[in-house]
């Protein structure tokens, strides 16, 4: 940008006699001559790096990026802004887990950002068969994806925009695995999985339902006939309690085999009074789904409620529906009648020791405290773990999943040319939606550097985010950010970054929905996702931390007239270096700590 | 139009017919009645001019400062103790070469009070490089403030007129007052050649260091120095115009005088009756009326002095443990000279004690009477 | 919602009155105060200097790096020196300019005090600014009136801390009845900005007491100057509130209760004060904010 710089209009003057002096002593120059730049030890330069929310969010979802499109209205690409590094709004928007918002630097001022809502806007702005408008050319490999439940469908997405040829097999008659079959329609409603099928569909990905792998057709197969097989197979087998009788009434199943049966429409009778034993999401899940079928329902919990590892608001909204909980109880026995159905559950009462590996305080029995529990219906919940037998010898397993190596890859015999992948819940990460798309993701990523032949580990090195494990898909395709500015990947601005005094109170738009007494009677979706006005509203609390927003603080507070607009319709500022004194206060002012202080002599390029 | 007026309305009558358009001063006796004066011409709109009643004498001239940077013709009157406290600014002014024009009636200062007729005032101010005119009537002064405003405007300079406690400022005498169209003719709008201009803006009176401050001093001298040219030609024009004849030095019976009385104010009156009434006993006395001080007019004065064999410098002030100040100026001016005359200084008419013209005629005598040659002064008068 | 300065961008980037190359240190809060005034008083304005920091790192000849006529005057005067500027200016016809007067804490509480009363007196029309570094900075640290008790200079040395609490130039200036009395900070620009624009169309004498923390005159981090100036309105020991025709009016409300001590506790120049400095800091501010709130709620 041609803009003459000031100290080219510096002018230096040199009278030789005393009748050249000026009369009455008047000055005739600046002091542009005077370059103060020559003062700094230290120098800012413009860098915008990775918000809390990001940093937390285990696909490294670049949540600022988005919500500053939203902002400028301009929703399409948003979307599509969204999906570079997690394809599914529409479902992580009304399922996720949030991580991302407990990790928000708003809450330290008053809530956070509805990040999850705004996602759910943003994805219901586009029709998911929509042209996806980053396809590229074929890369000549192909990927066979086995499992259709959010780890497949992720590595499916991105392995189609790194041109491979992509099939996704799927045992069952529906798409979607956890998805479809474990998350109960008022929370995922089926029509938006399917649509979102659509979508993958539209971007060329083969979709081939009711072909199990292991039944269907042999893994050995699939190593022959495809260049990567990624297995996201899931965790649907239910644990047991290993109580005598679990398998002997009609009455006692898993929660997991509940939500199935009702996913798929079929009919249930589980009685009046129904016992679901478990702390996790499918144990509210099953609750709630009880409730809706009619029941009373009470959770029981051998830990207490500060343990339970669903969600807190899903717990809360169980609560408002009359789900009963008992919590610091563990079932002992089980007593059957002749029938088969339940006479009682007999319980332990628990207290609480010393935390164990997971960190959490680990149960243990009370001498002396048994108590019986009538129970219609009894849902156990207590853990998923995947079903491998369809692997044979192929590929080694431990503890029940799949071991991997830090690129995914299984180690494996095998006689087809196959490259094997794994993720999800199937690979010892947390079981939830979001981990298992990031997983995805990496998956696709490792495989994509499997067919360069790169190194895989140096390439996660370049492409992580923040404190990882997320890593940038963006990154890895080279494709620009939202703001044309220097990033930085690695630093992470927590609430200790943020100056707080820049930004008012104004509380959360309000998660409108029904009321618990509707809607524990239906199986529709029950909270209604932001209209515009709201989503604006919304997207404007977001403080935009790490990322440079051109809110003109550094412009204004700086002592020697050394921040400059850029201009010209470019974004954000330039330092004037020949006089910037590198004071520091720009980058104390900045109120998302969108700068840096580096080192006078590091060369940084052009310009900062 | 011939009046009968005091000093300080000869002041007042000059300052409005020279369209000064700010004036800032703070009374001290005996120049009050000029504030006075000027405040009542400004509010019935006599003169339409700004008059800033300052708190103090500091304030006044450092009001001038600003007004004189801003580009308008400005003056004050101060004397004594008020001249004194404007010091700093004094210096001030000079060095930022504005063309103020300040009256000053010559009082005593204090430690200890005395309000009457007394010239270390503005002598001790001699240092500030203010161009210093003395004045011996009411005439005299008002005509002085006049030129002051020409000489001023022509060398960037101040300038200070002083006169006597007293003796003029409350003593009415015949004084013609000129038209104000013909003063105008005379002496025209002020047009400086550098003022605040917000299409150019500039910074006056900055930070000068090692590299520059001698030659701006330099300059101030210099610009002083040629005062000596310009006065004499403004003069000239005035007494063109107005028919008054005012120089750097006036002389009295001078061409074959053995003896020169030099003396500033209104001693002179009293030393012409007194050279009167000894040319006529036959002694060969002359005045050289010493009229500028500042810059120093070592020419004039040589050439005047030269003639006589004694030089009498008769002061109205003392500086303690040196003696009279002119005559120190006379005595360092006569230096260069071949042949030197003999230098008698004599004190007279501190704070305010009258001088009579038999005063002057026994300090004649008292020089007839010896050769020798001496720094320190004959303390004429004292009570000893 | 973002609380962003509000300052149109197009003030900020318009035609700078002030030119980089300034000889003062990194950090200067007294620079940045003179960026925000001239933004709010435009071209059309007259800077008198007397002797502070701002008179000496302004340039030096045949220098200056600002846009405006400068005019510098001896210490004392810089009041009565605005005021004979505007005189002549009015005498030659000027219409629509602003003579302010920029002082330092030593050109307005001590020596220059007498000449800024008399022109307040008066009701002179200029605008008189006091950048308040609270020291005489310029000439390397010393003690002023303005110097806060607890305050560590070189005349009020460890041992011999200054005791006396700082002189209220804001209640001395109220007691001349002028039109205009406002208090600005680096910290808050756009309501600094907002008062350098008002004072353009009051007529009269304004006097407007600026904040202006000095990194080493207050043993601070550089980069922390307008942070700490932020914090001494939050802590109330520099509110920031307006007289106008005597209707008393606090600008900035700060949102939370914040003790004194969090404020001393950032300055290295507060290290040798006592518990008891600073419980009589506490009291005099709270009596003080008691006042205002009083006063403001009279009108």
């Amino acid at each position: 940008m041609p803009v003459k710089k000031r100290s080219e209009l510096a002018k230096e003057y040199d009278f030789k006699a005393w009748r050249d002096l000026t009369p009455m002593n008047v000055s005739v120059g600046t002091m542009l001559h005077n370059m103060t730049g020559s003062w700094r030890f230290i120098k800012p330069i413009y860098e915008d790096k990775v918000p809390a929310c990001q940093n937390a969010c285990p696909a490294g979802n670049d949540i600022e990026g988005w919500i500053k499109l939203v902002r400028r209205g301009e929703y399409e690409r948003a979307y599509w802004h969204l999906k570079r590094e997690q394809p599914f709004p529409t479902i992580l928007g009304r399922v996720c887990f949030k991580f991302c918002e407990d990790a928000c630097n708003r809450v330290f001022l008053d809530d956070s950002v509805g990040i999850k809502q705004l996602e759910c806007f943003v994805g219901d702005q586009v029709s998911p068969s929509t042209p996806h408008p980053d396809l590229p050319e074929d890369n000549g490999k192909s990927l066979a994806v086995v499992g259709s439940g959010p780890a497949g469908m992720s590595a499916a997405y991105y392995g189609k925009l790194l041109g491979f040829r992509v099939t996704i097999f799927e045992g069952l008659s529906e798409m979607g695995g956890i998805l479809r079959m474990g998350i109960p329609n008022y929370r995922l409603p089926r029509d938006v999985v399917a649509a979102e099928f659509q979508g993958l569909k539209n971007m060329g990905i083969e979709l081939q339902a009711n072909t199990a792998v292991g039944k269907d057709i042999s893994l050995n197969e699939l190593c022959k006939d495809y260049d990567y097989i990624f297995l996201a197979t899931g965790a649907h087998a239910s644990s047991k309690l290993k109580l005598e009788g679990e398998d002997e009434s009609h009455r006692i199943m898993s929660g997991l085999a509940l939500l199935n049966r009702v996913a798929l429409g079929g009919e249930v009778d589980l009685g009046n009074k129904v016992l679901v034993i478990g702390g996790g999401n499918t144990a509210i899940d099953a609750s709630r789904t009880a409730i809706r079928l009619g029941c009373h329902v009470t959770v029981i919990y051998r830990r207490s409620e500060s343990e339970m590892l669903a969600h807190p608001e899903e717990v809360q909204e169980a609560r408002k529906e009359g789900v009963q909980f008992r919590f610091l109880a563990s079932p002992e026995g089980i007593e059957l009648n002749d029938d088969g159905t339940i006479s009682k559950l007999v319980c332990c009462e628990m207290k609480l020791g010393p935390a164990d590996e997971s960190g959490r305080r680990r149960p243990v029995k009370k001498h002396g405290t048994l108590f019986d529990v009538g129970a219609d219906s009894i849902l156990t919940a207590i853990g998923e773990v995947p079903t491998l037998d369809y692997l044979n010898s192929l590929v080694r397993t431990e503890k029940g999943i799949i071991t991997v190596n830090e690129g995914l890859k299984v180690d494996v015999d095998n006689d087809g040319k196959a490259g094997i992948v794994a993720g999800g819940d199937i690979i010892g990460i947390p079981h939830t939606v979001i981990h298992a798309v990031a997983s995805g993701k990496k998956a696709a990523i490792a495989m994509d550097c499997a067919r360069k032949g790169v190194d895989f580990a140096q390439v996660l090195e370049e492409i992580a985010i923040g404190d990882g494990p997320a890593i940038s898909f963006s990154k890895y395709m080279g494709w620009e950010p939202v703001n044309p500015v220097r990033q930085n990947n690695r630093v992470v601005v927590d609430s200790e970054k943020i100056v707080y005094d820049y930004f008012k109170k104004v509380r959360q738009v309000e998660h409108k929905m029904q009321a618990a007494d509707l809607r524990k009677s239906s199986f529709e979706a029950y909270s209604s996702s932001f209209s515009e006005d709201e989503a604006q509203h919304e997207a404007a609390r977001c403080m935009q931390c790490g990322r440079c927003t051109e809110c003109d603080n550094c412009l204004i507070f700086c002592p020697d007239i050394s921040v400059l607009v850029k201009g010209n319709g470019h974004f954000g500022y330039s330092i004037d270096y020949d006089y910037c004194k590198g004071c520091g206060i720009c980058f104390t002012e900045c109120p998302r700590h969108a700068m840096t202080m580096i080192d006078e002599e590091l060369a940084i390029g052009e310009e900062g | 139009m011939k009046q009968v007026i005091k000093g300080n309305h000869a002041v007042s009558q000059a300052v409005k017919l020279s369209r000064v358009e700010v004036i800032s001063a703070f009374p001290i006796t005996p120049q009050t009645s000029i504030v006075e004066e000027l405040s009542e011409m400004c509010a019935n709109g006599d003169l339409d001019a700004k008059f800033i009643k300052v708190e103090s004498e500091h304030s006044a001239m450092a009001a001038l400062v600003g007004a004189s940077t801003a580009g308008v013709r400005t003056f004050t009157a101060t004397s004594g103790n008020g001249l004194l406290l404007m010091h700093e600014v004094l210096h001030w002014a000079a060095g930022a070469r504005l063309p103020i024009v300040l009256a000053n009636v010559n009082r005593a200062v204090s430690g200890v009070w005395n309000i009457w007729a007394d010239q270390t005032d503005s002598l001790s101010q001699r240092d500030t490089g203010w161009i210093q005119i003395y004045c011996e009537s009411n005439q005299e002064v008002l005509d002085s403030v006049i030129v002051a405003f020409k000489l001023a405007e022509k060398v960037s300079l101040p300038v200070m007129i002083s006169y006597d406690a007293f003796f003029l400022s409350h003593t009415s005498e015949i004084v013609d007052v000129p038209d104000i169209e013909r003063v105008d003719k005379f002496l025209p709008h002020y047009t400086p050649e550098v003022k605040p201009d917000f299409s150019d803006p500039r910074m006056f009176g900055g930070f000068v260091d090692t590299d520059y401050f001698y030659e701006h001093r330099y300059a101030m001298h210099k610009a002083s120095l040629d005062a000596l040219e310009y006065y004499p030609e403004v003069c000239k024009e005035f007494k063109h115009m107005f028919g008054r004849d005012y120089d750097i030095v006036e002389e009295y019976r001078t061409e074959d005088a053995e003896v020169i009385v030099v003396a500033a104010g209104t001693i002179t009156s009293l030393a012409r009756i007194a050279i009167d009434g000894m040319r006529e006993q036959g002694k060969k006395i002359g005045l050289m009326k010493l009229r500028m001080l500042r810059p120093v007019p070592v020419q004039r004065w040589q050439k005047v002095l030269d003639k006589a064999r004694k030089v009498i410098v008769i002061d109205r002030n003392i500086s303690a443990g040196s003696g009279g100040v002119f005559s120190s100026e006379i005595q360092a001016a006569l230096y260069s000279l071949e042949h030197r005359p003999v230098v008698y200084p004599v004190i007279a008419g501190i704070g305010g004690r009258d001088i009579t013209a038999a005063d002057v005629e026994g300090i004649v005598s008292y020089a007839l009477s010896n050769d020798k040659r001496t720094y320190l002064p004959l303390c004429w008068g004292l009570k000893q | 919602m973002q609380r962003t300065i509000q300052i149109p961008r197009s003030i900020m980037t318009d035609e700078e009155l002030l030119q980089p190359g300034m000889a003062s240190c990194q950090g200067c809060g007294a620079s940045l105060a003179m960026k925000l005034a001239l933004k709010g008083l435009g071209k059309r304005t007259v800077v008198v200097f007397p002797a502070c920091c701002w008179a000496v790192f302004v340039g030096s000849y045949p220098y200056s790096s600002l846009q405006v006529p400068v005019i510098h005057c001896p210490f004392e005067t810089a009041a009565v020196v605005a005021s004979g500027v505007y005189a002549g200016l009015e005498c030659r016809g000027e219409k629509d300019v602003v003579v302010m007067a920029w002082a330092g804490d030593g050109g307005t509480f001590d020596i220059g005090i007498q000449s800024l009363s008399g022109v307040a007196e008066r009701n002179e029309n200029i605008v008189f600014v006091c950048y308040d570094n609270e020291a005489y900075m310029n000439t390397g640290i010393q003690r002023s009136s303005a110097t806060p008790v607890g305050a560590w200079t070189t005349t009020t040395p460890a041992g011999s801390i200054k005791k006396e609490p700082k002189k209220d130039i804001e209640k001395i200036m109220l007691g001349h009845h002028i039109p205009y009395m406002a208090t600005a900070s680096i910290a808050y620009p756009d309501d600094m900005y907002g008062k350098f624009k008002k004072v353009r169309n009051i007529v009269g004498t304004k006097f407007i007491h600026v904040l202006s923390p000095c990194p080493p005159g207050w043993r601070i981090d550089p980069a922390k100057t307008v942070q700490i100036a932020r914090k001494a309105t939050q802590c109330k020991v520099f509110p920031i509130y307006e007289v106008e025709n005597g209707k008393h009016q606090i600008n900035i409300h700060p949102e939370s209760d914040i003790g004194v001590k969090e404020y001393v506790q950032t300055q290295g120049r507060f290290r040798h004060m006592s518990e008891e400095m600073v419980s009589a800091l506490q009291e005099s501010v709270d009596r003080k904010w008691e006042d205002l709130l009083k006063k403001g709620n009279e009108t």
